[in-house]
């Protein structure tokens, strides 16, 4: 059953998150190439960018503090498109979903303390070769109300 | 223009750390028999880690500061498998990073991706 169009436009939000130091690390953690995030109690971590675990490197950064990895953001500015996939309204069957296209627009680094706000629409729904398309973009502030980024997430439904 | 090479190894762990990093439980991510369910060859890695990947790497061309990153954008268009190696190559021409990633049987896992610095 094709998605209806008639859901263009709809928002929602705001979803607020608190971006923790720990977190950062376990994201840093997970992207990196360290085999199993236990060793990181045994050894050094290499391969770990020091501005994503290590508060003296990101103090003498030119941040300041400890930023999250870019795509960090997945934690929270994830949260409008979440809500669009699950939406009773829309029924979209989620056991046939996968992720197709994703965009960033980055504008301030994530820092440990943040409280981030979302808000997300759908901007698009069409159909391209038997498969839906959804289509979410998202922008997060911080709260010192600057943009930290801009995403446009690309849902397709096969059927 | 400028080309570095990155190579990076989905172990069968790796879906299950990026699971709890990201918050994303996607039964799909994370369980063989789910992930057959869907249709797809197995649990699969989520594309935001492979990109995650890319985007690490964009960094690196870029010089090594992650705020220097202003826009990514990526296409999935291969899953990731458990234990596929991901070889990213990264060509760099001024602030503009094309990126290419392919899988160990010459498959494009991304297509269309692009970093840009600021």
């Amino acid at each position: 059953m094709a998605l209806d169009p008639k859901f263009v436009g709809r928002s929602y939000g705001p979803y607020t998150y608190q971006a923790g130091l720990e977190k950062i690390r376990e994201f840093a953690v997970a992207i990196s190439t360290l085999p199993l995030p236990y060793e990181l109690a045994r050894q050094e971590p290499a391969g770990l960018r020091p501005v994503y675990h290590d508060e003296a490197a990101g103090k003498a950064s030119r941040h300041g503090s400890v930023i999250a990895p870019p795509t960090f953001c997945v934690n929270f500015a994830i949260a409008p498109f979440l809500r669009a996939v699950l939406d009773p309204a829309l029924g979209v069957d989620v056991g046939m979903l996968l992720h197709g296209e994703q965009e960033f627009v980055f504008h301030a680094p994530v820092r440990p303390g943040d409280t981030i706000t979302t808000n997300g629409k759908i901007d698009a729904i069409y159909e391209k070769a038997q498969k839906d398309f959804l289509v979410v973009s998202t922008d997060s502030v911080n709260q010192l109300g600057r943009p930290v980024v801009h995403a446009v997430w690309t849902a397709v439904i096969r059927r | 223009m400028s080309e570095t090479v990155v190579k990076r190894e989905c172990d069968r762990f790796r879906p299950i750390y990026y699971a709890a990093a990201s918050g994303d439980f996607n039964p799909i991510h994370i369980d063989k028999e789910m992930g057959q369910m869907a249709g797809l060859p197995g649990n699969i890695l989520h594309g935001m880690c492979t990109m995650a990947w890319a985007v690490e790497a964009a960094i690196d061309a870029l010089g090594g500061d992650p705020g220097d990153l202003a826009r990514v954008k990526v296409r999935f268009s291969k899953p990731v498998k458990i234990d596929d190696t991901v070889t990213l190559t990264l060509k760099r021409e001024g602030k503009r990073v094309e990126i290419a990633a392919v899988n160990q049987d010459g498959e494009d896992v991304l297509k269309n991706a692009v970093a840009e610095g600021r």
